[in-house]
């Protein structure tokens, strides 16, 4: 067991690595540049150009900026943003919750109802019920998940008008406590749907399949004949051995909820990292860029080695 | 009397579906006293599993008629509930299956499983009973009991082949059912294996149906035995009867498909043709068009012989009319 | 191969649905009532309204047009994309698989760094620095997309490497690289095509996203364009981003049908119903 965490930590650790200087040398390699921006539309100054070069240590060669951005971020500085002159760290710091919030609660949901509809489908196979989850699940699977956002905004908020469409407090308002609580709920209920429903195909169609296959073992059928329970044979033995690739399927949905997430993000003005990312790559703001980007390969990474792990309790057949 | 413990007789096995009938059993009639083994052998899509899964009714029940009578102990298997056959089921009557690398879930150990078995139909025995219970039957099958704590996976195949026959003792049943149980081993573990169990047999006071389509198992380890071809019983007899002087074609024909490892070198014989198609019904001999020794008589319906000695044969060879 | 087609329903439709969208596609000018870029002068109508089937946007361009024209966008990417995809999938897959030993360790590593690379990411940097016209994003959906084919690729080439005719062609001489391109690749190539439409369908659903956040080609009619500018007229003008989001829907079910389909043709136990 310790081989294989050990094994996974090192492939996390390259990944992160590698990520690390990919993004590192496409920003730097790219056309166009911060210092632009800062200047202003009106300025091509060369002495101010020299300057702020100066003072943002762009004028450096490639590898020497390189590893100082390494060092410092190594001690949890993720330097200053050139646009907005703040830490980079404060700023992701102030909107990852609202992230996180978003992604974590979204993940469990579709999660939950995806597998318990693809169990559904796959003890009532051929019924139905299979029939109309599948048409459902093979829909949802095709939608842009921003487009559907701005559906469930045009039939919520503007026609019946009972949920808020942006944001994720209501502005004008200042409410504290359990109102506060109720308030952040009642913004929070568009955007987890539209991300909700986007996932739940990935988890359905794997949980149906994974039932189906476990059922048409041959150890089912000797616990059958054994005259076991059938919903013991159920509860403990086909969920156990089919739940394993969900978990496997749950690593993949949180890696592609912290990307993802920005679309909704957007359609939703939800104060998250995914809007800092996308007005930061606008702006050339190459700090606050590279902070992100670091920050979701690292939290990607860890995902992926907590779910192997995770699987390797569940599975005692991969631990060797 | 009272020796007999499975007594079947007329049982039919068919599968429905929404296109087609496939009659998988046909009439298959036959008696087992306590303490024999019979081997029931046939090529593949004889029907000798599916007799089997049918006695326990472990087939899919939609799509599966039973029909016929299957005396057990006294209780007609055809004729119990589901609650009924549910008691006797590992109980009095258990199977070994093919398969072994998958015959267990891959995520529980042996231990937990073999407990819930147990614990289906002595619910409060506790974990010790049954350790010491199974262990003695590890021991039986010449495992070890530290196999107990481990998972499915860690275990070779003979091991597992080894550890399903003991689940398959668990309740001393009085009949038990093995089902191509060797067919996935080298043949050096399948004789270990098969010794082991003609000796568990006779220190169990156990009954043993074989199936198989290997004739060398047959010889070595079963006293009884029935060859089956296309869902019916062709002929029926001791085995060392049946294999000394094989009376119906069909069973000639397997026997000169074996080398045999003494004698002079002769050339192997199949037999030719193919199965016929089992969703038809034949008027006739369904092995005819198969039989080197076929009659015109063979297109009406050949008669069931009872020979002595236990022998009994489906053939007109040896019919009333000759 | 009629028969094939006819007889898996999701093979059926996947397949009359493509065709039903080429056809579009080719016949556009012919089916499209009015020139997508021409900036007409009935701004923002309803659907239905002065013979605008869908409606119009803020600059006069008929909605039903645009779908139609978006067609040829979405195919565009769709194939490009993941024919880049493939390709790279299949080379480097194969070589792993085929070669072996150290060299499928080192490239398997890679594809599996490659995979927990957030790629969704990295497309926007590359777009909005490198500049978003539609050649770009296509090549970039390629370049980040090939690690699932390359999965699929390698382990077709595991296999197929011990097969008989293979090991035959070995032991007559010919050169590894030869035996790659004349024996896996081309005996292994099924299941990436397969998994080459879920590719296409990403590749339409990863340019719509783009386009949505504005690194969209804004010369091309593309239905992702259009739903960027549906956004601001969201409650005013529903009708230019729905439409263009139910195209998409259309499509890439289509896409998803259609490699449902050929997953069934080379796996019969995938498909229902069991034997006797």
């Amino acid at each position: 067991m310790k081989k294989y965490l050990l094994k996974r930590l090192l492939t996390g650790l390259l990944t992160i690595i590698i990520a690390f200087v990919i993004n590192f040398l496409i920003i730097n390699l790219a056309p166009g540049d911060p210092i632009k921006t800062l200047m202003g539309k009106e300025t091509d100054d060369p002495a101010l150009r020299a300057a702020l070069e100066e003072k943002y240590g762009l004028n450096k060669p490639l590898y020497i900026q390189f590893f100082s951005y390494l060092k410092t971020a190594m001690r949890g500085d993720l330097g200053t943003s050139i646009i907005y002159n703040r830490p980079v760290i404060d700023m992701i710091a102030e909107k990852l919750p609202a992230t996180i919030l978003l992604v974590f609660t979204s993940a469990v949901l579709s999660l939950i109802i995806g597998t318990a509809m693809g169990i559904v489908a796959a003890r009532k196979e051929g019924t139905f019920i299979d029939v109309l989850f599948s048409g459902i699940s093979y829909v949802l699977n095709s939608m842009p998940n921003f487009w559907l956002g701005l559906m469930l905004i045009i039939i919520f908020s503007s026609v019946l008008n009972i949920l808020p469409t942006y944001g994720m407090t209501d502005a004008r308002a200042s409410y504290t406590g359990i109102a506060y609580v109720m308030d952040v709920i009642k913004h929070m209920i568009l955007p987890i749907t539209t991300l909700v429903l986007i996932e739940i195909p990935m988890y359905y169609r794997i949980a149906k399949s994974s039932v189906l296959q476990v059922t048409n073992e041959d150890f089912i059928l000797t616990l059958r004949a054994t005259g076991m329970d059938e919903r013991k044979i159920f509860n403990k033995y086909i969920f156990r051995n089919a739940i394993l690739p969900t978990v496997t399927i749950f690593g993949i949905s949180l890696a592609y909820l912290i990307t993802g997430v920005s679309l909704i993000e957007t359609v939703f003005a939800w104060p998250g990292t995914g809007r800092l990312v996308l007005t930061a790559i606008n702006q050339r703001d190459y700090p606050t860029l590279m902070g992100m980007y670091l920050i979701m390969s690292v939290s990607i990474a860890v995902v992926m080695i907590l779910v192997d792990i995770v699987y390797a309790i569940l599975d005692p057949r991969i631990r060797y | 009397m009272d020796d007999t413990i499975l007594d079947i007789k007329n049982f039919n096995v068919t599968y429905v579906n929404k296109y087609k009938r496939v009659y998988a059993v046909k009439d298959a009639s036959f008696s087992i006293n306590k303490g024999d083994s019979l081997g029931l052998v046939g090529e593949s899509g004889s029907g000798k599993s599916t007799l089997a899964m049918a006695l326990l009714r472990l087939l899919p029940e939609k799509s599966t008629e039973i029909s016929g009578s299957a005396n057990f102990l006294g209780k007609d298997l055809v004729k119990l509930s589901e609650e009924e056959l549910k008691k006797l089921r590992w109980n009095e009557l258990s199977v070994v299956f093919q398969k072994s690398m998958n015959s267990l879930s891959p995520v529980h150990r042996i231990r937990t499983q073999v407990e819930d078995i147990y614990r289906v139909h002595h619910p409060k025995a506790t974990k010790e009973e049954i350790a010491d219970r199974f262990i003695y039957l590890l021991k039986l099958v010449n495992l070890s009991d530290r196999v107990y704590n481990l998972y499915p996976h860690e275990l070779s195949g003979g091991m597992l082949q080894r550890v399903s026959i003991a689940i398959s003792l668990i309740n001393n049943p009085k009949l038990l059912i093995m089902d191509e149980a060797t067919t996935a081993l080298d043949v050096v573990t399948q004789g270990q294996i098969l010794d082991e169990v003609v000796k568990m047999e006779r220190e169990l006071d156990m009954t043993r149906i074989m199936i198989t389509h290997d004739m060398s198992v047959v010889a070595t380890s079963c006293n009884k035995v029935a060859v089956m071809y296309a869902g019916e019983i062709m002929e029926l007899g001791y085995v060392k009867d049946v294999l000394k002087n094989p009376l119906h074609p069909y069973t000639k024909g397997l026997m000169s498909s074996f080398p045999s490892l003494k004698g002079k070198k002769e050339k192997l014989q199949s037999i030719s043709g193919f199965l016929p198609d089992l969703s038809k019904k034949y008027e006739g001999c369904i092995f005819a068009p198969r039989c080197n020794s076929a009659m015109d008589i063979c297109n009406k319906k050949p008669p069931v012989i009872e020979m002595d000695n236990g022998r009994i044969l489906k053939c007109h060879l040896y019919g009333g009319g000759m | 191969m009629i028969r094939t087609i006819v007889n898996d329903k999701q093979l059926l439709f996947g397949v009359l649905g493509l065709i039903f969208l080429l056809l579009v596609a080719a016949f556009a000018p012919i089916i499209a009532p009015q020139d997508p870029y021409y900036f007409g002068p009935d701004i923002l109508n309803k659907v239905g309204e002065n013979g605008h089937i869908l409606g119009t946007n803020k600059m006069g361009q008929d909605i039903y047009s645009m779908i139609i024209y978006g067609i040829r966008t979405s195919l565009k990417v769709a194939v490009i994309s993941a024919f880049i995809s493939g390709i790279l999938g299949m080379l480097i897959g194969g070589v792993a698989g085929y070669f072996g030993g150290r060299v499928d360790r080192v490239i398997s590593e890679f594809i599996n760094i490659f995979m927990m690379l957030p790629t969704f990411f990295l497309i926007l940097l590359i777009i909005a620095l490198f500049g978003n016209s539609i050649y770009n994003v296509m090549v970039v959906i390629g370049i980040t997309t090939w690690p699932s084919n390359a999965k699929l690729m390698r382990a077709q080439a595991l296999s197929l490497r011990e097969r008989t005719f293979v090991k035959a062609a070995t032991a007559m001489g010919e050169s590894k690289l030869q035996i790659l391109f004349k024996y896996i690749i081309p005996n292994g190539v099924f299941p990436v095509i397969a998994n080459t439409t879920v590719g296409m369908s990403n590749a339409i659903l990863t340019e719509a996203g783009l386009s949505f956040l504005g690194l969209g080609d804004p010369n091309i009619v593309s239905w992702g364009q259009m739903i960027y500018d549906g956004k601001a007229f969201l409650t005013s003008a529903w009708w230019i981003a729905t439409f263009a989001g139910i195209a998409i829907v259309i499509t890439v079910t289509i896409f998803y049908l259609l490699g449902d389909g050929l997953n069934h043709v080379m796996n019969p136990k995938h498909s229902r119903g069991k034997g006797v």
